[in-house]
Formats: C-alpha cells, sequence, structure tokens
C-alpha cells in the first residue's frame, strides 16, 4: 500500500535542504507514532479503570479526540517526500525523462496550489476556536470535559505548512530535473515499476516474524 | 433565494420545526424563497457556527452543550435543576435568553442571529439492571450525561463517562454505562430504549438547549416580504413543532408498556436532597466562573428565573 | 449552471488527475476545493466583484475538513488496527501460526496451501491490512512449498489470495471506513465479517483441494506429525485466539448478557497485549521506533485519503449530487437485484484499476444511498423491502459485499497491489508469475461473491444474533 520510492542524496544545498526537512518530518512521524501507541495506553486505563476501579477516564473520548490529528496529520510531509502517498502510476510508468519530469512538475505545483488554499483555510479554522481575550485562550472546546480545541486545530495549518516547504523542495527538484535534462535528480521520490516498489515496501518488513 | 440549511442526524421530532419553517416560507411567498435542508451533508454537527461564520450556508442547528466554549452565554439554560416543566416553558426561556444583548453579542461573533429554538423535554435517565429511585443508589452509577446534567450527577456520586449519541446503545449494552439520560425522542432514535428495564419519569434534571440561527448577512440580504415570511413563519414552526412532540410524549408511556421498561418515581425528599447538592451549588459555581469571565452571568440567570415566573403567572 | 452539472464535471475533472497520476488524496482534495468555489460562485451568478466572496468561501469550508473529520473516536481504530499488525509481527505471531497450520492440516491434498490460506485468515484476525499479510507470508509461506516441489506461480497466487482476507476478518480498517462513510455501528460490521472471513478462507482451501486432487503438480500433502508435535505447535500461536477473543468479547459477549466494552476499545486492549508479547520476545527501542514510524506512515497515508476525500464529499454535500444519483437508480426500470449486480460489476471494473480505499471512499457517498434507496429506504422494514433485510441490515450486507469487492480488486491485473508485494518478496516471481498464479482464486471469489449475494444470511447471522 505504502508505495513509498527512493530519494537520492548528494552535497548540494537542494539535497541539504531536502535533508534538513526530513529530519523534521521524521520527528513528527514519531511523535504521531507515539501518539498512536498512547492510543493503546489510553484504552487499557480507561477499561482498566471501569473494571476495576469503576473510575472509568474522565473524558477518554474527548482526549482520544484530540489526539487524532497529531496521528493522522502531523507526518503528512513525511509520506510525501518518499512518494508514500498512492496514487496510479499506470500513465506516468510508462514515461521517462522530461517529459516524466514535466508531468511530476506539474502534479507537484498543482498540490502546492491546492496546500496553500487548505493552510489558508485550517488556519481560519483555527483562528475561530482561539480568542486571546478567553480562559485558556479557548473559544471552542469539547463536549464531555470542556478541553480547548484550538491546539489540535492548530496542528493542521503547521503540518501543511512543512508540507508546502516539502513541495517546494520537490518543485524545484522536479524542475531542476526538466531543465538540466537529469536521469538521477535528487530531493525528489523516483518513480520505480511497481514490481520495483513492491520489493521496497517487503524489505521495509525485515527478516523477523 | 434558495438558502441552504444544515442540521445533522435524521429527520425526526427535533428537526421537524425546520422542516415546517421551510414548506411555510415556500408557501408564503409563492416557491420565490427555498430551504433546502441537508442532513449531515454540509458540516459536521459541532462545526454548524464555524460554517455560519463563513457564510457556507444560510441556516442551521447547534447545541450549546457541543461547545460550551463557543456560545458561553446561552450555557445558563443547559444548567441542572434549572425548574422547567415543560416544552412551552422551555420555549418562554430560550427566547427571553436569546433576546438579551450578551447572546446576541456573542452570536453575532459567529455572524449569527438567534432565529428559534429546538424545545427538548428533560434528560431523564434510561437504565439497565435494579431500578434506582434514592440518591444513595447514584452513587458509583455509571452515567451517560454531558455539561451541567454531568456535573449535577457527580455531586451525588455518579460517574459521568463519555460516550457519543450514536454510541450510546453500544455503551449501555457492553456496560460501559449503566444509565443514559437523553430526551425521549433521542430514546427513541439511539435505541437505548431496547436495552432499559428503567425510566426516570421525575427526575427532571435539566435539559440541553439547541438554538436554529441564521447568518446575519444573508438574513440583511433578504429581500423585506422574505424576511417577513420568515419571521412570521417563526412561531407557526415552533408551535407545529410542540405539537408534534407532544404526540411523541403521549406515545411515550405506550412505547414504556410495549418494551416492558418500568416507570420510576423518584420520592419528593430523595429530589429534594438531589436539587440540593447537584442544583444551587453548581448554579453559583456557574454564575461566579462566567462573572469572572466578563459576563452577565447573575443577569441571564435572573432573566430565567424571571421568565418562569412571569410565564406562570401569565397562564 | 446546475449543482448536479456542476458535481459532474468536478468529478470527471478529479477521475482525469487521478488518471494522470496525481497522488488520490490531493487530487480529490482540488477537485473539492475548486468544485466548492464554484458552487458558491454560481449562488452568486458567477458575478466578478463576488470572485473573491466565493475563493474565501471555498477555502474556509475546505480548510475545515481535515481536523474535523479526522478528530474521530470511530477512526482511532485504524491506527490502533495498523500498530497491530506490526506488532504481531514482530511479536514472532506469524511465524508460529504457519507452523501450527502446517502441523494440524498439511496431510490434506495440497495440504501446504491449504495451511498458508489458513495460517493467513489467523494472521487476519490480527492484522488490519491485506498489503502486509501476504508481503509476511511471502516469506514464510513460498519457501517451504517450493520445497516440497510445489509449482511456483501457483504457491505465489495462494499467498497473494490468502492476504485478502484480511481485510473482511477483523480487524479490518477497511470496515472501519465504510462504517464512517455510511454512519452505521463499526462494532457490528466488523462482527459481520468474520463469517464471509471464514467462509472464503474455506471456498479458497476447497478449491486447493479439487485442484490438488485433479492435477498432481501441486505439491504432495505432509504428513507424519505426531500428536504431541500438534499440540506443542500451539502455545505459540495461542495469542491470536486471545486476541480474537477481546475483540469479540468487546464487541458482543456470546455467552454472557453484557459485552466488555466498546470496539474501540477491544482494538487498543488487543493491541496492548501484542505489544506485552513483543516485548517479551526481545522488542527493543530501535524496532518499536521503526514499528512506530511505519505505523505512523501508512496511517498518515490513508488519513490523507480520508479527508483529502472527504473534502470532495463535503462539494457532493453541496452539490446535492448524492440524492441526485439515488433518485435515478431507484426510478430505473430495472429489478433491484440486477441493479445490484451491475453496481458490484462496476466495481470489480473499477478495482481492477484503483486501490481498496480510495475506491470506497470516492463511491460510497454516491453509491450507498442509492443502495439504501433501492431497498427501500434506512428505516424499510424486512417485509417491504427489496432484497428481504432490514435498512441497517442492508447497510452491513452491502458493507461486506463491497468489502470483499476491493479485496478481489487487491488481485486483479493490471494493479493488484497484493500481487505486486507478492512479485516483489520474491526475486524469482515475476508479476506476471503471480498474476497467472491467483487466477483460479478468481473464481472462488466470485462463488464467495455469489453466494453472499444469494444467502445474505452468511453475512447477517452473526450481527443478527448482537441485536
Ligand atoms: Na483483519
Ligand atoms: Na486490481
Amino acid at each position: 500500500m505504502a508505495g513509498a520510492a527512493p530519494v537520492l542524496e548528494d552535497g548540494s544545498v537542494l539535497s541539504r535542504l531536502d535533508r534538513g526537512l526530513l529530519r523534521l518530518e521524521r520527528g513528527f512521524a514519531l511523535i504521531a507514532g507515539l501518539a498512536v501507541l498512547s492510543l493503546m495506553f489510553l484504552a487499557v486505563r480507561s477499561v482498566g479503570g471501569r473494571l476495576l476501579l469503576n473510575a472509568p477516564l474522565s473524558g477518554y473520548v474527548d482526549w482520544i479526540m484530540q489526539l487524532m490529528p497529531l496521528i493522522a496529520i502531523l507526518a503528512v510531509s513525511f509520506a510525501q517526500r518518499d512518494g508514500t502517498h498512492i496514487r496510479m502510476d499506470l500513465l506516468v510508468a510508462h514515461l521517462g525523462g522530461r517529459a516524466l519530469w514535466l508531468f511530476e512538475l506539474i502534479s507537484v505545483l498543482l498540490i502546492l496550489f491546492l496546500m496553500v488554499f487548505l493552510l489558508w483555510g485550517s488556519w481560519a479554522h483555527f483562528l475561530r476556536s482561539f480568542d486571546l481575550a478567553a480562559p485558556l485562550w479557548s473559544r471552542d472546546s469539547t463536549i464531555d470535559i470542556g478541553l480547548p480545541i484550538w491546539p489540535a486545530k492548530l496542528l493542521v495549518p503547521v503540518a501543511i505548512f512543512v508540507l508546502c516547504l516539502r513541495l517546494c523542495i520537490q518543485a524545484w527538484g522536479y524542475g531542476r530535473a526538466l531543465v538540466l535534462g537529469l536521469a538521477n535528480p535528487v530531493a525528489v521520490p523516483l518513480v520505480q515499476d511497481a514490481a520495483a516498489q513492491a520489493a521496497a515496501e517487503a524489505e521495509t518488513l525485515g527478516e523477523k516474524g | 433565494t434558495e438558502w441552504n440549511v444544515s442540521v445533522w442526524g435524521k429527520r425526526r421530532a427535533f428537526t421537524e420545526h425546520i422542516e415546517k419553517l421551510a414548506e411555510l416560507v415556500s408557501e408564503k411567498t409563492g416557491g420565490e424563497f427555498t430551504m433546502n435542508i441537508s442532513y449531515g451533508g454540509l458540516s459536521k454537527n459541532t462545526e454548524n457556527l464555524d460554517g455560519i461564520s463563513i457564510g457556507a450556508f444560510e441556516m442551521a442547528q447547534f447545541c450549546a452543550g457541543y461547545h460550551p466554549d463557543k456560545n458561553r452565554a446561552i450555557t445558563v439554560l443547559e444548567l441542572p435543576f434549572l425548574g422547567v416543566r415543560d416544552l412551552e416553558e422551555e420555549v418562554a426561556v430560550s427566547n427571553a435568553v436569546y433576546a438579551h444583548p450578551a447572546v446576541e453579542r456573542e452570536m453575532a461573533q459567529w455572524n449569527a442571529r438567534m432565529l428559534m429554538t429546538s424545545p427538548m423535554p428533560q434528560y431523564n435517565l434510561v437504565g439497565t439492571g435494579e431500578p434506582r429511585d434514592e440518591l444513595a443508589e447514584f452513587d458509583g452509577m455509571r452515567v451517560r450525561a454531558t455539561g451541567g446534567l454531568g456535573e449535577a450527577f457527580r455531586a451525588v456520586g455518579g460517574v459521568p463517562t463519555s460516550v457519543t449519541a450514536s454510541e450510546a446503545y453500544q455503551a449501555m449494552e457492553s456496560g460501559v454505562v449503566d444509565t443514559v439520560s437523553f430526551a425521549q425522542h433521542a430514546h427513541l432514535s439511539f435505541g437505548t430504549i431496547n436495552r432499559a428495564t428503567w425510566w426516570t419519569a421525575n427526575l427532571n434534571p435539566g435539559t440541553v438547549n439547541c438554538p436554529v440561527v441564521v447568518n446575519i448577512d444573508a438574513y440583511d440580504a433578504l429581500s423585506d416580504a422574505h424576511r417577513q415570511a420568515l419571521d412570521e413563519s417563526v412561531p407557526e414552526a415552533v408551535a407545529f413543532y410542540l405539537e408534534n412532540y407532544g404526540k411523541l410524549l403521549q406515545r411515550w408511556d405506550e412505547v414504556l408498556a410495549e418494551k416492558n421498561v418500568q416507570k420510576v418515581t423518584i420520592p419528593d425528599e430523595e429530589l429534594a436532597k438531589f436539587r440540593e447538592v447537584g442544583g444551587q451549588p453548581i448554579h453559583d459555581e456557574w454564575i461566579a466562573e462566567m462573572s469572572a469571565q466578563g459576563m452577565p452571568a447573575q443577569e441571564l440567570y435572573d432573566l430565567v428565573q424571571q421568565t418562569l415566573e412571569q410565564h406562570r403567572a401569565s397562564n | 449552471m446546475e449543482p448536479i452539472e456542476i458535481g459532474l464535471w468536478v468529478s470527471g475533472g478529479m477521475l482525469v488527475l487521478v488518471v494522470l497520476g496525481m497522488r488520490v488524496a490531493f487530487a480529490a482534495a482540488l477537485a473539492g476545493l475548486v468544485g466548492l468555489f464554484i458552487i458558491f460562485w454560481s449562488k452568486r451568478g458567477f458575478d466578478p466583484e463576488q470572485l473573491g466572496w466565493a475563493i474565501t468561501v471555498a477555502a474556509k469550508t475546505a480548510g475545515q475538513v481535515p481536523h474535523s473529520k479526522v478528530a474521530s473516536h470511530e477512526l482511532s481504530l485504524i491506527p490502533t488496527f495498523i500498530l497491530i499488525g506490526y506488532l504481531a509481527y514482530y511479536a514472532g505471531l506469524t511465524r508460529a501460526l504457519f507452523e501450527a497450520a502446517k502441523r494440524w492440516i498439511a496431510w490434506l491434498p495440497g495440504g501446504l496451501a491449504v495451511s498458508t490460506i489458513f495460517a493467513t485468515a489467523g494472521f487476519a484476525a490480527v492484522s488490519g491490512a491485506s498489503v502486509a499479510t501476504a508481503a509476511v507470508f511471502a516469506r514464510i509461506g513460498i519457501p517451504e512449498m517450493l520445497k516440497i516441489g510445489y509449482n511456483k506461480q501457483f504457491a505465489a497466487g495462494v499467498v497473494a489470495a490468502g492476504g485478502t482476507l484480511a481485510s473482511l476478518i477483523p480487524p479490518s480498517a477497511i470496515l472501519v471506513i465504510y462504517a464512517i462513510i455510511v454512519e452505521q455501528d463499526v462494532g457490528k460490521l466488523l462482527l459481520a465479517g468474520f463469517v464471509p472471513g471464514a467462509f472464503s478462507a474455506v471456498i479458497y482451501a476447497l478449491l486447493i483441494v479439487g485442484i490438488a486432487v485433479v492435477f498432481k503438480s501441486v505439491g504432495p500433502p505432509v504428513s507424519g506429525f505426531t500428536w504431541r508435535e500438534r499440540f506443542a505447535s500451539l502455545p505459540a500461536a495461542m495469542p491470536i485466539l486471545l486476541v480474537v477473543v477481546i475483540i469479540i468479547f468487546f464487541v458482543y459477549n456470546p455467552f454472557g448478557e453484557k459485552a466488555w466494552g466498546t470496539p474501540t476499545e477491544g482494538g487498543a486492549l488487543g493491541a496492548f497485549i501484542i505489544f506485552l508479547m513483543a516485548l517479551g520476545r526481545g522488542m527493543r527501542w530501535a524496532e518499536l521506533k521503526s514499528a512506530l514510524i511505519e505505523t505512523a506512515k501508512l496511517t498518515v497515508m490513508i488519513f490523507t485519503i480520508i479527508w483529502g476525500v472527504l473534502i470532495y464529499v463535503r462539494f457532493l454535500g453541496f452539490a446535492q449530487l448524492p440524492d441526485a444519483f439515488a433518485d435515478w437508480i431507484t426510478s430505473l426500470h430495472f429489478s433491484p437485484w440486477a441493479i445490484l449486480v451491475c453496481i458490484l460489476l462496476a466495481y470489480a471494473v473499477l478495482g481492477m484499476f484503483m486501490d481498496a480505499i480510495g475506491m470506497l471512499l470516492l463511491t460510497l457517498p454516491v453509491v450507498y444511498p442509492a443502495v439504501m434507496a433501492l431497498n427501500g429506504g434506512e428505516f424499510v422494514s424486512a417485509e417491504d423491502s427489496a432484497f428481504g433485510m432490514n435498512g441497517t441490515m442492508c447497510a452491513i450486507w452491502f458493507g461486506i459485499l463491497v468489502v470483499k469487492m476491493a479485496e478481489f480488486c487487491l488481485i486483479t491485473p493490471p494493479i493488484g497491489l497484493n500481487c505486486f508485494v507478492v512479485a516483489g518478496v520474491r526475486e524469482d516471481l515475476s508479476v506476471q508469475d503471480v498474476f497467472k498464479g491467483v487466477t483460479p482464486f478468481f473464481i472462488a471469489d466470485a462463488v464467495t461473491i455469489g453466494l453472499l449475494v444469494a444467502f445474505p444470511a452468511i453475512v447477517l447471522w452473526l450481527p443478527s444474533l448482537a441485536s
């Protein structure tokens, strides 16, 4: 499912930017993973508390709803970096050279166009829930224990902003490949044929099992 | 003019005034002003105010308890044990509070204007197992109740538990909660009545307040004739709602009998004890907290009480 | 332009973007954003002065969706299910299962292949993702089958097909997604997946036994395990059973009055047990970290599709397309059964080219209301309905059918993700080999789907017990 593809690296500015951003993205992914793990502990605490102590975790649903944006959105740029977001590559897999880079460039620019608007919209969504004059700066709260929602809403524009940076790097990478007619450009996920892609994916599962 | 109206769930007693309003407005304007009512297609229920604020749709319904911080002023109507006896009284106090400048100001932040209320009866409990008709039996009871109601049950040793309305049935079935507090129509539509062995007929702990609002710009942009048609139709629509809900409440006793659910009446002295710990202290706390935030809380609270008195005096 | 026309044009545009290779999530979101803009602008008569207003409202409406749709209690099942799969792998559960299946049932004709099918079915009970299941068993099952002389292509086909079981047998990310889109009880749907999943496995097994009896090219049975050896293989495979039991008891307690909790809690507790096992088997921080990052990556990929497509679905809501499609379907003068079969065939064709989750998210908002309307509406009773079941049951039944179709599309050419994965793991196998090997299983799947359509009781028996 995860169609990750290799990203080449060298000593160029572009590649250094790529790796710099990757460090941030990997950090975000780890936070997201830890948030998944905490879902598990929350449930154990909730069920255990209910069955053993008659003290269910107060606001269990509220806490989960606060965690979900962390899990579901924060790593969006990490997945864009190596092309994990799925697509139909029936057509692109048959392209090569400049035609391919042109295609990829247009696609990345379209995503960037989309993301600029979503950045605006999600920021506005955050602002509507945020009020410097209110207690806890909150103008929107969860149903059960009244947690302020703005921190969770703020995560979305943050994640999208990082994705915009990533898209700029990729646009640069593809643009450079297009202009210079490169065969193996850095800082962008390379198109593999489906089989090679699957092999790479199976590789990530390691040898255990 | 065509307005988009955002509500949620399915068509039910709780949305009948909106359906009626659409019908009346279209009739009065000869089909010139229509409303397209969408059940969940335009927004998530907790974000209807956001949608109004954006201008994505012109009219919407929401409940104060879903997001108290979005609508602090009207949470006064969700305080436990306010003493509201029936739907007519609920309409009266809602209308009075909605007309208060503090509420208008707060709604204006969302570019919203109050149109009408969706009065709901008291959120009595359905429960599994042995009926609980004494206060002492509420100790350790896991109850699905939100906001001020949850606080009231906590005050007598209950354990308010978070489950969404759509999960309430599952939660009851699985013992996550022992009891669920809902209005009658919700006990029916979420199926909690099917798991219940008893229902509290007179606990009357409080209810949830769910206004219908319109986008201010859209309202102002209406032609005079259309605006008049809309305004005039509101009382009729609410009257229709009350009549329709009244029928549902009449049927309620039959439903209880049919499902073999015991009707529990709690003795007056027990109720008085509950009100003592779950009522006034929580009211005082609300007033103190909201006043600290610059809200005319005492004024709003007194307004509710006065309106109740006036309403009873005039009947 | 009428909203419905806008809806059709924008949907067409989205399909073009998808075919041209734009990431599905973003193509859908872009279509949604542009569609919302056109809808809002059309409301103001395409007045140039209102252009800015329309753009603002479209951006703000679309910008709500990522947070709004993702902050959901029910959806939290998906990351949990994905984590369980990765942890089960580190806990060594996969090999233990295969070993047990081999010792108990490999004496059948085509025994090792049958064992592989049942081991994948067992693993499916902890794994929520089909592709991961296929990848794991390509490593474990295929070498053993080749060792005793199985046809290479056939062995690969067995694993590719067996892997699909993971999305029918709970936990299943896809079933959760279906439940959310159509707003049905997640627990009941997960429960409904058990029997059809097991049923699919049995049909696969029967097919293998049949092939093994007719063609001697399929490998010989493997016998000679003593009862002592058989029982010795069980303890290591037991934890799977424990997880299955927990999930069942958290959804529906077959023996007592009350279940133990909600499906969300059951899923998370299952993950916790596997987590403890993985720790016991020597998983350390480095491995946990890579499991967490992998989980995060797969999760964000799925959720990006979810919110991306839901921006498009929000636009559909404003365009009133689902209602229009439902009206159109119910106005057709064909029997409801014929229309249902056509819908399933359309899924088979679409499934050849699309991935499962994207396909469901894109089509269900339009197709589901149509199918429900076809049956007679949400509140129809079994007697008055077209398919002989009430609204809730119809939602469950159709869900299982659709998920089975989505599974089918994982093994059909040209885009059959499971086959790609199997070929990717085994260097000696080409994708064509796997597609050849998996062909017999099309028949099994067609039979399964036919039986599920003809005998809805297979699907509905268990969930109807729970209500
Ligand atoms: Na599964
Ligand atoms: Na396919």
